[in-house]
């Protein structure tokens, strides 16, 4: 390489991205310790008072709620992905089957969520049915609380977590599960001792296709949730956008992006372990 | 094989149900007499009405068409030759570009919307405030050069701003498609090129981009699918005219949506599997042909 | 002007703390066909992509003809390189990939179709040409490299180990038609590699390179039959190495005393003392195995007694190791030239005598590395 071109091709992705990117960001961060306009904007002067305002009971609350939903999705989208990536991935006709999962999402996701209350309304599918089969003349109220709001981030996450583990699952030798029964393992010990740890990698992506996403959702918990399902998107999206507490708002993304930190920081900790293992089974094989 | 995956294939068709069932009881209603979700009876009036009288859904389309399809354009300019560039050379501040390239693609979006929107109505418009008062006491000429100046800065939250915003976080995944087809390839290739006395444009223009154009399209379809499927950051950045379509369903549908929407979600997807369907025939065709 | 003298003077390249040229010199002849030899990491793909202009040497220079063409880029050379994968264009056929260069100088069509039909002529690919990279086979492409590189008339050809994602018997086909193109179109060819029989089959001369140094330079006999030195004599062909020193000179007639197998005697024309430390070589296939002692050899013979430790059969030729008194495993290779052997079968165990002319023996000095 003699002349190098590297500066000029990625001129442009670097202008645009730090300045719409890096510095927006930037400034999200200094603005979590700024004084509240109450016009809306802030005023330059140093202060805690939004992360002091974070130790409130109901915004507590809100941080548990959040992860606690983003936990029990992912972890519910993970128990479902698993199996369907495992007969895609040993499926002959796996194209189709993988067509079949993705068809859904091509509907707005505002839509399919829409489609949930169309489905969980008080007026809405299930209430119909369970009139017709004459088991209630009351409505049912499925929606506004927190596991209608589970259910429908499973349902808007779920592919993100199959695709992953569905690569991963593929690329896995199936010859190994007939070694193991031939060694004595029965059938579901030889996938969860001899599957599961190879395709690790694709589990861990896929949680945190999910997870990350649900730890800042918005349109799930403000349309399919109640009062015990304020998320910390709903309490953002409420101090920016009404209640012109900008730095509040600033200061909560700025946990949200901690929360997440903490999540990847363990992904890349974990990565480098397992590369650290695999170069010293290579030394030693040697 | 030892046993046939019986839980496996239990688990796979229950999910596929639960995936399409809602989407069944969306076409059900797009079919039904009544406004609610109540059955009445089976009609077409809904289908009538999105053709003949659904202004306000239809413009909210054209936005997000326009916007999907401009982000989506500018995103895979500058993202494939950001590929190129990390895929092939080595230059000052690479590490800088590649960490923050990627970061976009695991911040929850909610994090993004909410510093763009502070960007967009605070910082420049008091850029441009500041260089407003600056002009007002600076000489002839350097005020007008000034108050120039200070035009990008006035920035108006709207189709401009929602662009601007579905470049920034589409770019990581056009970067991401283009890099995955460039990395198939060896430098060797740039090398031969160059050997043979082609000069860098000729090698961007002849080899690099028609090698790299299934990545280039992934991401460009990518792309644009992100741009017209975003509602958090559009939330935030959005500003009057500039309603996009999944805004419109978040603006209708706390009141109840118009039941037209039932009819345009079913069009929707018929529409979006056949174009689909087709670019992947599409594709095909273009593989085999090679 | 066919082909292009390249002088290689003082040059030296270093990746950080890794020195991967060490101060090589040496004169490539206007229309040779120069093969760089050595393991991998010696240092001759560095040198290859030096003289082709990927690489700037850290010192030195490298001229063509007259020309120091070091400040040169690649494409302002009037050299062209076929890579060690191809580096074909997967996109483009296989007329628009040897046409490349031509359309890139904007040449009338005529002229590039009239030109690119040459090429496909001599690399016999006549009727491929409409056929894309993915659809040729291994050979194919290497001929669609070399026909690409060789359009722009360029007057040195540089491969780089073309041949190795071949299999052994294209690789003989493909080397035998590689020498005809030399032949036909006369330029320098500067081909690396670090298999030694393809080096010694077709080129005129080869470097023998090790840890970036040029360790000799000779035909393709002289590298085999008076390797200067150990490390070449064993990366060439197999040979019995006996450390010893000289006890007894007697105009070419040496007698070095060995730990080996006591004194052994040579003939050399390189001039050595008494009291000299040096290593005593002999190939395989000079030695002769026998069952029973060899009579009425002439004096200037060397015998040594072993047993056979191991014998492998591989139709045209058996080897054996045989073990001496002293422990020292030879290898021997025996020719396999009549139907009806001479004498009983040699087997494993069997007590045999080796035997040598000091003329098949020669004398090189300890690799210093």
């Amino acid at each position: 390489m003699k002349k190098n071109y590297g500066t000029w091709y990625t001129l442009p992705l670097a202008v645009w991205i730090s300045l719409f990117f890096v510095i927006p960001i930037a400034i999200v961060l200094i603005y979590s310790v700024l004084t509240r306009d109450y016009t809306g904007g802030v005023i330059w002067k140093f202060s805690l008072d939004s992360f002091s305002a974070l130790a409130n009971s109901s915004f507590i609350r809100a941080t548990a709620t959040t992860v606690f939903i983003a936990l029990v999705s992912t972890a519910i989208t993970i128990v479902l992905a698993l199996p369907v990536a495992y007969y895609m991935a040993r499926s002959r006709s796996n194209t189709i089957l993988l067509l079949l999962v993705v068809v859904p999402f091509w509907v707005n996701f505002l839509i399919r969520v829409y489609a949930w209350m169309a489905v969980l309304g008080q007026e809405g599918f299930l209430n119909d049915l369970i009139r017709w089969m004459g088991l209630t003349n009351e409505p049912v109220t499925f929606l506004f609380n927190i596991w209608a709001v589970i259910i429908v981030h499973v349902y808007a996450y779920l592919p993100y977590a199959i695709l992953p583990l569905f690569t991963t699952i593929e690329k896995f030798d199936f010859g190994l599960l007939e070694a193991a029964r031939d060694l004595g393992a029965s059938h579901v010990k030889s996938l969860t001792k001899i599957m599961l740890p190879n395709v690790q990698s694709g589990i861990i992506t896929a949680v945190l296709f999910t997870f990350i996403p649900i730890l800042g959702s918005y349109a799930i918990p403000d349309l399919i949730g109640g009062t015990d399902s304020t998320m910390l998107g709903t309490i953002v999206a409420l101090n920016l956008r009404t209640g012109n507490n900008w730095p509040l708002a600033s200061a909560i993304s700025v946990v949200l992006t901690i929360i997440t930190s903490v999540g990847l920081l363990l992904y890349f900790l974990y990565n480098q372990r397992l590369e650290k293992v695999h170069l010293q089974f290579q030394e030693e094989t040697k | 094989m030892t046993r046939r995956p019986r839980v496996s294939r239990a688990v796979y068709w229950a999910v596929v149900a639960f995936l399409f069932f809602p989407l069944l009881v969306l076409l059900f209603y797009s079919f039904n007499e009544g406004k609610g979700f109540q059955w009445m009876g089976f009609s077409l009036r809904w289908y009538q009405k999105l053709f003949s009288n659904s202004r306000e859904l239809w413009a909210s389309v054209e936005n997000s068409l326009i916007i999907g399809l401009s982000a989506a354009t500018v995103s895979t300019v500058i993202g494939t030759l950001g590929a190129i560039g990390l895929n092939w050379y080595k230059f000052f501040g690479k590490k800088y570009i590649q960490a923050v390239s990627f970061i976009p693609l695991i911040l929850p979006e909610i994090v993004i919307g909410v510093s763009l929107l502070i960007f967009f109505a605070s910082n420049l418009r008091g850029i441009g405030t500041v260089l407003d008062g600056l002009a007002a006491t600076a000489p002839l000429g350097v005020a007008q050069l000034l108050m120039v100046l200070a035009i990008p800065f006035h920035v108006e939250l709207g189709m401009g701003t929602i662009l601007v915003a579905h470049i920034s976080f589409t770019l990581p995944f056009v970067i991401l498609m283009v890099l995955a087809r460039l990395s198939e390839f060896d430098y060797s290739i740039i090398e031969a090129a160059r050997d043979l006395g082609a000069k860098e444009l000729d090698i961007l223009f002849r080899i690099i981009i028609p090698i790299s154009i299934p990545g280039i399209l992934s991401g460009f379809l990518t792309a644009f699918t992100l741009s017209l499927e975003d509602f958090v950051v559009t939330l935030f950045v959005q500003g009057p005219n500039s309603q996009t379509l999944p805004l419109y369903i978040y603006g209708h549908v706390k009141k109840g949506l118009p039941p037209e929407v039932n009819a345009f979600s079913v069009i929707l997807i018929v529409f979006t599997m056949v174009l689909m369907f087709s670019v992947r025939n599409l594709l095909k065709y273009m593989v085999k042909s090679k | 002007m066919k082909g292009s003298e390249v002088r290689v003077e003082n040059v030296e390249k270093k990746f950080g703390e890794f020195n991967a040229l060490k101060n090589v010199s040496l004169t490539i002849r206007k229309g040779e066909f120069f093969s760089l030899l050595g393991p991998s990491g010696c240092g001759k793909t560095t040198l290859l992509r030096i003289i082709a202009g990927f690489e700037d040497p850290s010192a030195g220079i490298v001229c063509l003809d007259e020309d120091n063409v070091v400040p040169l880029p690649p494409d302002r050379r009037h050299v062209n390189t076929v890579f060690q994968n191809y580096a074909l264009f997967p996109h483009l056929t296989v007329f628009e990939n040897i046409a490349f260069p031509l359309r890139l100088k904007k040449v009338p069509l005529a002229q590039i179709k009239d030109k690119v039909f040459r090429y496909l002529e001599l690399v016999q690919l006549k009727g491929q040409e409409r056929k894309k990279p993915n659809q040729l086979s291994g050979g194919q492409k290497q001929r669609v490299a070399i026909a690409r590189a060789l359009i722009n008339e360029p007057s040195v050809l540089l491969l780089d180990e073309p041949l190795s994602a071949l299999d052994a018997k294209l690789r003989q086909q493909l080397l035998m038609d590689l020498d005809l193109i030399h032949d036909e179109v006369g330029i320098t060819f500067i081909y690396v590699t670090h298999d030694q029989s393809e080096a010694l089959s077709v080129s005129d001369r080869v470097a023998v390179m090790s840890e970036g140094r040029v360790l000799q330079i000779g035909t393709p006999y002289e590298i085999y039959e008076a390797p200067a030195d150990t490390f070449v004599a064993q990366f060439i062909g197999e040979t019995n190495l006996l450390k010893g020193t000289i006890t007894v000179r007697d105009g070419r007639f040496y007698t070095i005393d060995t730990l080996d197998m006591g004194p052994v005697m040579v003939t050399t024309d390189r001039a050595f003392e008494v009291g000299d430390e040096v290593v005593h070589a002999i190939r395989p296939e000079k030695i002769a195995i026998t069952k029973q002692r060899p009579e009425n050899l002439p004096p200037d013979w060397n015998v040594v007694k072993g047993k056979v430790f191991e014998s492998i059969y591989s139709g045209f030729q058996s080897r054996f190791d045989v073990d001496n008194a002293a422990g020292y495993r030879f290898k021997v290779y025996k020719q396999h030239e009549s139907y009806l052997e001479m004498g009983p079968e040699i087997k494993w165990t069997d007590e045999v005598w080796l035997s040598w002319d000091a003329d098949d023996g020669y004398l090189v000095e300890s690799t210093r590395l």
